[in-house]
């Protein structure tokens, strides 16, 4: 199926050892747009209630695990979402000539995993597609990224391997619960296996698992570092995409799996929510960094799908679960295009400028027009404003929790001020004014970073019209 | 349904083919707005033979969009369309030469597609998304000369005060989402009580910070950075409008307590945007001032119960600012600054735009039988009338009597002083006037046909009344509205802002600024926070980064220990090495060689006692004994050795 599509071309690219870069970057590019194909095929099959297009293959029978995929709902937007992404990713980065090899092969096998971790419904086969997202985007940023990258590659990694064992220690809490014996997710979807105190403290070790690849506060330091340092593409991958795998994980294993648990400790989901966005938009109103700010403003709309999916879970009517629950997998989807657009564009700005500095840059509005116009489409995207991809997530995720915690809906409705405040105060410090002596002649957007970040732009406002496209597809899970 | 929609689509088609041709922009432009304003037409006219038009699509799986156009929206459909036709012909004229023309008229266009939008909104999705779209596109507009520097600041704080107001907005519409289960507008307002008079205070907030009532007013005259035609459209009939709007709109819903603050706090910013009105040194920040105290005596009207009073000085307005923005407009392109210190004596220089201004001016401050004169009439009639009388009545007079005095002060700066030296300066400078002509006949048209309309309006108040309901009249209210405004006229005209203000003039000049202003209380604590929550998050991640490096170091104490444990270890298999090769050594010294030498001496033994085999019997005998006596002996020893 499409999951390994990547893989091959990983495999063919390290089969021809003395390739040139510019061969790498065309398998890469070709391997990724037939990714694309294969996930836009997905998407036309479509999926009906509960899992569909599922595969099955034996593979540790005596331990219940196998190789199981398939789609629902909530996982094709986000298997359609990554191949965008990453093909945006490929046909930025065609430029880099470094080790190009190296750098495609890692990043189709990043592909393959992040693919693999939407669509496993095993949860051995989940782990496994879970770590070897870990391992790749490790060496992306330490083999490609910018000055201090070992360091960042290594506090990112620590950090979310800490993770990666509360989730495994999870995962063995399922199994031995399920009778028999199983890693079948569907299993544990339909008949959650663990009551009680087993079934809180699993859902502690999940939390604490996708709390920190989410990030949520107080879970999140690894993020800005890792962001800083990694390469543009690198960063929208993990903004994009890996971000996704924590509140992926969050809906498919604690909302689904121990939903009971998840209702009582709902109270205490909310308030690190809530706390999350507020504190990760003023965090971001304090940088001066131009990518640290898109990296914090990360913090704060994951947040808002944290608390989406926490409202989900104490929701006592039909309706307001899925309003919450919709608004927030509309959410991760949105902050895909959106994030992912942003940091293209910011890597644009230091390709020419050689720096992110907000102090530094100035009128660029005036000096490259359509790359401009693009990051003050992003951003407003960014800031929640209506016919762009945020609002009807958002406005849904609102809507939802106020349903269920009108004061937690009304603090987290502040963070869109905060975040049209840092987006305009960034717009203006870079893009208005007049231009700085020394960025007064640089080219605009080329034909390839138009072929990038165009098609993820486009997707915002088409996301922002209709988003029922993707709701449709959502609401069949939720 | 659709000639409603043709309204809306027709400015937002002419924006998209603005973007995407980049060609005849003010053509595009013009058409848009001129399908619009006919399709509004229309549209009210058929409403206000009974007809009514809605439209929904299913947008969100459990809200729907919805547009309901009845008579109220469709009058207001046609007086956003119009002013919006005039401004563009206007704008015709007066953009001719600037650079960014695409944009400028797309976003225009946009703009009044929102707009339209806005005001057919039957729910309050789509409301909320007409509301912001306004927001983004008045941003821009306003950030037309981006180049500047303090444009940039002035456009973004327009677009922040306005969007912290909007929480007002979010809030109302969950709180009547969560108690209806709908968003439509016309289901939501019928619901009363607690829940009104809660969703009512947060849709108050978000209707002061659009329409710059008190304490928002500061954003719109920093606003004024933007192009005249952009100031003209944004603060007659659209962007603060809206604000007025979201009142008319909530309006059943608001219960007789929250009406009382409207009024309170319409009639406050009447008397306080007022007094900076008179207080302000240049033409347009005046004008911006201007449209807070008008947008607040709307509030009175809206306040004092009358939902007629408050939507019929809406519509007047709108023509009556545009008009005095657009004249504004001309005289800045004569003088090449909108400073009273530069523009005294324009108005001789460019006598129609100045009889333009007049006529709108005076239409301003209620002189009949001038357009502003009724409405004005019905808003303090209404005020006269509300059960809140003894509050809002005074503030509606002083209010009317503040219009009268700075529209006859600025009257008063731009008629008057010595314009003899500064006009052949500006004659030398302007050159060629051939061009300026064709210029001026676009702004002249776009000028002359809001002034007339803002001189007339008051011969269609029959029409208005059958479509807005009963406009309230008191014979008190009128004879009291032509003192004020005669007093009024008579002393702007004749004392200056020193003379009528004192020593409150700097302050009334500021707006009233407590502190820095607003942002004293708003922007300045976000950042310290945000400052403090960046500190934060270093000694946070500082902390992770210890941490780990505390693991570190116990992991490397560990890992030394354990290279100790293992040294031991090998140390330990050395010793039993060496144990087992002295062990080896003595099986190889011991025993192998024990038994070599054993079958070395066996075969010694044996040619040795060959010799002995003589073939005599007695000898033989004698060995035969005495060997196997030896044999015996011998497998003894051997059968005891250690091995």
């Amino acid at each position: 199926m499409t999951i390994f599509l990547p893989l091959v071309g990983a495999i063919v690219l390290l089969a021809l050892p003395r390739s040139g870069a510019r061969f790498a970057h065309r398998v890469g590019i070709t391997t990724s747009a037939l990714t694309l194909l294969g996930a836009l095929a997905m998407w036309w099959r479509g999926v009906g209630t509960g899992f569909s297009q599922i595969e099955e293959v034996a593979w540790i029978p005596s331990l219940g695990a196998a190789y199981r995929v398939g789609v629902d709902g909530i996982s094709l937007p986000l298997i359609v979402l990554t191949a965008v992404l990453f093909l945006a990713s490929f046909v930025f980065s065609a430029k880099i000539d470094e080790r190009a090899r190296s750098y495609v092969s890692l990043l189709l096998l990043l592909e393959t995993a992040s693919i693999g971790v939407f669509a496993a419904l095993d949860m051995v086969l989940f782990y496994l597609f879970w770590e070897v997202t870990l391992v790749g985007m490790y060496f992306i940023i330490a083999g490609w990224g910018y000055a201090e990258r070992q360091r960042a590659a290594l506090t990112f990694f620590l950090y979310t391997l800490l993770g990666s064992l509360p989730l495994l220690l999870a995962i063995l809490a399922l199994y031995l619960g399920s009778e028999p014996r199983t890693f079948d997710m569907r299993v544990m979807i339909d008949a959650p296996p663990l009551t009680g105190l087993a079934a809180m403290l699993t859902l502690v070790a999940l939390l604490v698992a996708f709390a920190i690849k989410t990030p949520v506060v107080p879970f999140h330091t690894w993020l800005p570092a890792a962001h800083v340092e990694a390469p543009t593409a690198g960063s929208v991958v993990l903004a994009g995409v890996l971000l996704k795998l924590g509140t992926y994980g969050l809906v498919r294993f604690a909302l689904q799996m121990t939903p009971d648990a998840f209702r009582a400790a709902a109270p205490l989901v909310i308030v690190v929510a809530v706390v999350s966005a507020l504190y990760g938009a003023l965090a971001a109103l304090a940088q001066t960094d131009l990518k640290r700010m898109v990296a914090y403003t990360s913090v704060n709309h994951m947040g808002y799908v944290v608390l989406g999916v926490a409202a989900a879970a104490v929701a006592t009517d039909a309706g307001t679960r899925a309003l919450a629950l919709d608004g927030a997998v509309l959410q991760m989807v949105a902050h895909g295009l959106v994030t992912g657009a942003l940091f293209l564009l910011v890597g644009m700005v230091q390709d020419r400028t050689g720096t992110r500095e907000m102090g530094e840059l100035g009128g660029l509005l005036g000096v490259v027009p359509l790359l401009g116009w693009s990051f003050v489409l992003a951003a407003f995207a960014s800031l929640g404003l209506p016919g762009l991809a945020h609002f009807p997530a958002e406005f849904q995720v609102f809507l939802g929790a106020f349903g269920v915690y009108p004061l937690a809906a009304a603090f987290a409705v502040l963070g869109i001020v905060i975040t049209a405040g840092l987006y305009l105060r960034a717009i203006q410090a870079s893009f208005l004014g007049e231009p700085t002596e020394r960025h007064v002649v640089m080219p605009d957007l080329g034909l390839r970073e138009a072929w990038a970040v165009v098609p993820l732009l486009l997707l915002t406002i088409l996301l922002g019209v209709a988003p029922r496209l993707v709701l449709d597809v959502i609401a069949r899970a939720s | 349904m659709s000639v409603a929609l043709v309204a809306v689509l027709a400015p937002l088609a002419a924006a998209l083919s603005i973007a995407s041709l980049r060609r005849a922009a003010p053509w595009l432009a013009l058409l848009g707005a001129f399908a619009s304003a006919a399709a509004a037409w229309a549209t009210l006219r058929a409403t206000a033979a009974g007809a009514s038009f809605s439209a929904s699509v299913e947008w969100l799986p459990a809200v729907r969009l919805r547009m309901d156009v009845d008579p109220l929206a469709a009058l207001l459909s046609a007086t956003v369309a119009s002013v919006g036709l005039l401004v563009l012909v206007y704008a015709v004229g007066y953009m001719a030469g600037d650079r960014g023309t695409v944009r400028f008229y797309a976003l225009m266009s946009l703009f009044l597609a929102a707009m339209q939008s806005l005001v057919m909104a039957g729910d309050w999705l789509l409301f909320l998304g007409s509301w912001e779209l306004i927001a983004l596109a008045s941003y821009l507009l306003i950030g037309h000369g981006f180049a500047r520097d303090e444009v940039g600041s002035a456009a973004g704080r327009a677009f922040l005060t306005t969007r912290a107001a909007d929480v007002g907005l979010y809030l109302g519409v969950f709180v009547l989402f969560h108690e209806t289960g709908t968003t439509a507008i016309g289901a939501t307002v019928a619901s009363g009580g607690a829940v009104g008079t809660l969703a009512g205070q947060l849709l108050l907030v978000a209707a002061a910070g659009k329409a710059a009532q008190v304490p928002f007013q500061g954003w719109l005259a920093a606003a004024m950075v933007g192009p005249t035609p952009v100031s003209a459209l944004l603060h007659s009939a659209t962007l603060v409008a809206a604000g007025v709007i979201l009142v008319v709109r909530a309006f059943p819903l608001l219960p007789p307590g929250v009406l009382l603050v409207v009024g309170v706090l319409g009639g406050a910013t009447a008397v306080v945007a007022g007094l900076t009105a008179i207080a302000q040194r240049d033409l347009k920040r005046l004008l911006a001032a201007s449209t807070s105290s008008q947008l607040g005596l709307m509030l009175v009207g809206l306040g004092a119960g009358s939902l007629a009073a408050g939507a019929f000085h809406l519509v007047v307005h709108a023509a009556m600012k545009s008009a005095l923005f657009l004249g504004a407009g001309v005289f800045q392109h004569e003088r090449r600054s909108t400073e009273f210190r530069r523009l005294r004596g324009a108005g001789k220089e460019a006598r129609w735009a100045f009889a333009a201004v007049a006529v709108a001016g005076l239409a301003l401050a209620g002189v009949p039988p001038l357009g502003g004169f009724w409405s004005k009439d019905t808003v303090l009639a209404a005020a006269f009338g509300s059960p809140a009388a003894w509050l809002l009545a005074p503030l509606a007079l002083i209010g009317s009597l503040l219009t009268a005095v700075y529209v006859a002060r600025a009257l008063r700066l731009v008629w008057t002083g010595d314009e003899g030296a500064t006009k052949r300066a500006a004659v030398r400078e302007r050159g060629g006037r051939g061009g300026r002509r064709a210029a001026s006949v676009w702004m002249g048209v776009g000028l002359g046909g809001l002034a007339a309309a803002a001189a007339a309006l008051g011969a269609f108040v029959a029409p208005i009344e059958s479509i807005l309901g009963h406009l309230p009249e008191l014979a008190t209210a009128t004879v009291l509205g032509v003192v004020v405004a005669s007093v009024g006229l008579a002393a702007g005209w004749l004392w200056s802002a020193d003379t009528l203000l004192g020593r409150l003039r700097p302050w009334a000049e500021s707006g009233f600024q407590v502190g820095a202003g607003l942002a004293t209380f708003t922007t300045q604590p976000a950042f310290a926070l945000a400052q403090a929550i960046d500190a934060l998050d270093g000694v946070l991640h500082r902390a992770v980064v210890a941490g780990a490096a505390n693991v570190l170091a116990v992991a490397r104490r560990v890992s030394t220990a354990d290279r100790v444990l293992h040294q031991l270890v090998e140390a330990t298999a050395a010793a039993v090495l060496a144990m087992a090769r002295v062990a080896r050594s003595g099986d190889e010294h011991g025993i192998d060689a024990m038994i070599a030498a054993l079958v070395r001496r066996t075969l010694a033994w044996g040619r040795a006692s060959r010799t002995v085999q003589s073939g005599l019997v007695h000898q033989e005998l004698v060995w035969a004994v005495g060997g196997t006596a030896a044999l015996l002996a011998l497998l003894s020893f051997v059968g005891f050795a250690p091995g």
